[in-house]
């Protein structure tokens, strides 16, 4: 049956809505201010051991032996992983695109400084590491392909050689009429840029306890999953196991943002447990494990941006050239980051035809994995640039090139030349709420003061789209299969009238227990005490998928939504019973189920409930005596791409615009940040707080990837920045706190009108910091077109412009 | 491998001893050998803070001690915040109340730092709470709600007298 979701906060059954949209206290948080909560290396299970993984200290060589002996001697080791063990237990790894990887640990070859190449367990993790340091491997050093230009040469040396070349993908899409937007245009600009690769970095890395019952061939595993069920399916194939022997527990978890990693170190610790009789193994990947051969990076980007556009500054025609740099191998789906800007190819901007030339390039660095916001912060990095050097030529300002080009907010929803709708946006009446809050003109006032003084002081005033709901069909085009992505709950009332609801996903600190806790707690008038919400296993669990994708909030509420609607129709009919009316006649406001018009004649939520578990002479015959309910939720209307690749992708898309104010000191290229503002539309916000919070966040590491942040490789492949003495995360005091502004423009499509959210500030805080960056270099006649402008590149441009 | 060594410690005002090897670090210590697994490991090189414990009421990094350098100190950790009873101590109130967290995995090691900042400043200035917060790192909520969260605190300290 179609199901009807409550459109807005006034369609709840609720005279007054006392919950959802108010920055209620998160129900996670007791625990974790006590440090209480279970993350993964708080657990310890009987006989467990310790993993230890050997990882390649070459980019790129030959294995001639491996010998485990000395390792294996050593009291306290209980066994010892190879190469050999992985070929014969496992598949090779799962790639996207396919075909582009290895077994978990190398056989013949390693591809990349960090590449596990043999494993321990033993009785503590310092025995582990103690035996790392007794295996005894003979390799034949290989040159290293580490540019990725050098890379994609025909006659390149090969990464993988049963592979023809370097290259991973290569596609080249075209949106309308490209080629005759540019040959009409007034104006054509273009320009190269650089995105040097950054990433997650929670700050709990991936850690795991996996137990290999070797009497029934199951598998446990217990451990700071971001997607459960989903690497449950993982493990099956890579083990050819029946999925349903497969246990997937997730730990909560300390962030994860994208790039938690561990498929390697989960399979590494499953075939040690396997061979060690079935003891369960731990391991937790230190940092430096992380930063070298985790989840960590993502984004190594070569652009060339070319737009068309005219006299009056309306951009007809945008042409992005993109070659990515995966690093040796495609697992982990870090080329997803390089589709999903097609997702919001055009920004906010209603360009009628678009082209993306894509290449992806294989090296000998690390595989890239996904990162918050998965791909579009680069893209709108150059797209931003590009309107702002349109301006610059053009004489507009920067807020009003962007106000020509918008699409109106008449026109939602609005089909992108890539394909994707957009459901609903106000982006001029987000600038206009920017641009009053930071008192423009004032701004640009100070700033032609501060440049007569021969201050570097500019502006950037951006706006973007972050696409939220993710679906599979934005990736069918590099081989992922599938459209929709159920996510469930079960929700249940026992005979005390308490509310439990049953998800696949744990918690990962976005605070969506507390969503979830205040959707029913609303939905059944109850208090919030009266909720809680747990996390299952994979075999447990209604169909999920978890955070990921801008996607979960709005999921959840779908799925409770549609779990609670399903429970209030037994109830109903249990109700209807007791009245002697018929369920249509009963309604359920404010906890109460009762009588349309008959406000006297109710039964609580809970007493019907009650009846319900305890009363089977009180039930209807076509009514189970089970208060509970389950429903999973998908996005709507999702369908193939075509053959261009265009699709409705992501169910919706918020905007922020930011602005920026920055001073650059020319005698050490450090840039301050001076002034910032935001003003986000992620549509119905359902908890404030955990809205500003995650834009707060999102922001810091947009400030990060804009100006600290960078994996730096040297000429041999060797990763010079594997500790957090040189890969900077911004502290608290480079993280501005700008004044925030909230705007609701609801989705038409989702539940209550929520929108994806939570990662707006990434897409949006590089691209504008360095608007302002170029903004303040303009009266030196140079342009800052890499990421991240750190003061030593910042300082040879200002060094560069001054020997002119 | 070098002989075990004895150390005994306080921490939240129990007294411990362990036998351990001279190379163990003190988190692994106070979370290995001693169950209090609430004190959270980051970076295990001394950059994050997520490993801070007060020892003699001085905010030090776990990971980069060894626990044989504990002998005879008195720690506190997260653990000793709230009262036997459960009930939080203001510096948890404040962060719940001021969402001074997000995945939750930083906060032990700031909210140590920041019982050290408060004892020695009770009313501190923007300034000094980002001095004393800068050695630290929050991936989540971008430091805000934290600065918020130690402005609350100080307010209920206070009133606490
Ligand atoms: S874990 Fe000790 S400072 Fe990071
Ligand atoms: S709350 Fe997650 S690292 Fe601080």
């Amino acid at each position: 049956m179609a199901f009807e979701f409550p459109k807005s906060l006034d369609d709840l059954p609720v005279s007054k809505v006392k919950w959802v949209g108010k920055p209620v206290n998160r129900v996670e948080d007791p625990q974790l201010v006590t440090g209480k909560t279970e993350f993964i290396d708080n657990v310890t299970l009987p006989g467990m051991l310790h993993c230890a993984i050997l990882h390649s200290p070459h980019a790129h060589a030959r294995i001639k032996s491996i010998d485990m002996s000395r390792a294996a001697a050593l009291p306290g080791v209980v066994t010892t992983l190879t190469g050999e063990d992985a070929e014969r237990w496992t598949r090779p790894m799962y790639t996207t695109p396919q075909g582009w990887g290895g077994y978990v640990l190398a056989t013949d070859r390693v591809r990349f400084v960090g590449e596990p190449v043999a494993a321990v367990a033993a009785t503590s993790r310092y025995i582990a590491e103690d035996a790392l340091e007794l295996i005894d491997v003979e390799y034949e050093p290989i040159d290293p392909i580490v540019d990725a230009f050098a890379a994609a040469q025909p006659d390149s040396p090969k990464v993988f050689e049963d592979h023809d070349d370097n290259i991973m993908y290569q596609r080249i899409f075209t949106w309308g009429e490209v080629e005759e937007a540019f040959q009409k245009a007034d104006h054509v600009y273009k320009e190269s840029f650089r995105w040097n690769r950054v990433g997650a970095n929670p700050l709990e890395t991936f850690g795991i306890i996996s137990e290999w019952d070797i009497v029934e061939d199951s598998l446990t595993c217990r451990g700071s999953f971001q997607t459960p069920s989903f690497m449950a399916m993982g493990r099956a194939a890579t083990f050819r196991l029946p999925s349903n022997k497969v246990r997937f527990i997730a730990q909560p978890h300390g962030g994860s943002f994208g790039g938690k990693g561990g498929g390697r170190g989960t399979d590494i610790t499953l075939m040690l447990s396997r061979k060690a009789g079935g003891r369960p193994v731990k391991w937790i990947e230190d940092r430096m494990e992380y930063l070298s051969s985790g989840g960590s990076q993502a984004w190594d980007r070569h652009y060339d941006v070319s737009i068309a556009v005219k006299d009056d500054g309306t951009v007809t025609a945008l042409r992005v050239k993109l070659l990515d740099d995966m690093g040796a191998t495609a697992e982990g789906f870090g080329a997803t980051g390089a589709v999903k800007p097609m997702a919001s190819f055009t920004g906010c901007y209603a360009i009628p035809a678009a082209e993306y030339d894509l290449t992806l390039v294989a090296t000998n660095k690390l595989p890239v994995s996904p990162y918050r916001g998965m791909g579009p912060p680069p893209h709108n990095f150059v797209l931003e640039q590009m309107m702002d050097i349109a301006a610059r030529d053009l004489d507009l300002d920067p807020a009003e090139i962007r106000r020509r080009n918008f699409i109106p907010a008449d026109q939602f929803p609005y089909i992108i030349a890539s394909g994707n709708e957009y459901d609903s946006g106000e982006y001029e009446a987000a600038l206009d709420k920017v641009l009053e809050m930071a008192g423009y003109e004032d701004l640009r006032r100070e700033q032609e003061e501060a440049r007569a003084e021969g201050r570097l002081v500019g502006i950037g005033v951006v706006s973007t789209i972050e696409p939220g709901v993710f679906d599979w069909n934005a990736y069918t085009v590099i081989g992922t299969a599938g459209i929709g992505i159920p996510e469930g709950v079960t929700v249940a009332i026992d005979t005390m009238g308490k509310i439990t609801a049953r998800v696949g996903f744990a918690l990962e600190g976005q605070g969506q227990y507390t969503v979830i806790t205040q959707l029913l707690a609303e939905y059944f008038g109850t208090e919030l005490e009266d909720v809680r919400v747990v996390h299952v296993d994979n075999l447990s669990a209604p169909p999920n998928f978890g955070p990921g994708g801008s996607r979960l909030g709005v999921a959840i509420t779908g799925a409770v939504l549609g779990a609670a609607q399903r429970l209030t129709e037994k109830l109903t009919k249990v109700a209807a019973k007791m009245f002697e009316v018929q369920p249509e006649d009963i309604e359920l406001l404010d906890g109460m189920l009762r009588v349309k018009k008959v406000p006297e004649s109710q039964l609580s939520v809970r007493n019907v409930a009650a009846i319900m578990l305890n009363r089977s002479d009180m039930l209807p015959p076509d009514v189970d005596p089970s208060p509970q309910a389950t429903f999973a939720w998908t996005a709507p209307d999702r369908v193939e791409p075509d053959e261009q690749g265009r699709v409705k992708s992501y169910l919706t898309a918020a905007n922020a615009c930011h602005l920026v104010m920055v001073e650059i000191d020319p005698g050490t290229g450090k840039v301050e940040i001076l002034k910032y503002y935001i003003a986000d539309d992620c549509g119905t916000r359902l908890n404030p707080a955990n809205v500003e919070g995650m834009i707060q966040g999102a922001l810091a590491q947009g400030v990060g990837a804009a100006l600290l942040e960078e994996y730096v490789y040297d000429d041999d492949g060797q990763l010079l920045t594997a500790s957090f003495m040189d890969y900077l995360l911004p502290t608290i005091h480079e993280v501005p706190f700008p004044e925030k502004a909230a705007l609701v423009t609801p989705s038409p499509f989702t539940p209550l009108g929520a929108k994806g959210a939570g990662e707006s500030a990434i897409h949006t805080t590089p691209a504008a910091i360095m608007c302002a960056i170029n903004d303040a270099l303009l009266p030196l006649g140079v342009r800052a077109k890499e990421v991240p402008a750190s003061p030593n590149r910042l300082w040879k441009l200002i060094q560069g412009a001054s020997d002119q | 491998m070098a002989a075990k060594r004895d150390v005994r410690l306080t921490v939240n005002g129990v007294a411990y001893e362990a036998s351990v090897e001279p190379r163990m670090t003190l988190v692994d210590m106070l979370r290995g050998e001693l169950g209090l697994t609430g004190t959270h490991v980051g970076c295990e090189h001394g950059v994050c803070g997520a490993c801070t414990v007060l020892m003699d009421g001085r905010a030090v990094r776990s990971c980069i001690m060894l626990a044989v350098q504990a002998d005879g100190a008195e720690f506190m950790t997260v653990e000793g915040l709230a009262s036997e009873a459960g009930e939080l101590h203001p510096i948890q109130q404040a962060f719940i109340e001021e969402r001074g967290l997000q995945c939750g995995f930083c906060t032990p090691g700031f909210m140590m730092t920041i019982h050290e900042l408060l004892q020695e400043t009770p009313d501190p200035t923007e300034e000094e709470i980002k001095d004393a917060l800068g050695g630290a790192i929050c991936r989540c909520t971008g430091y805000e709600s934290i600065l918020k969260s130690v402005r609350s605190a100080a307010k209920k300290l206070q009133a606490l007298g």
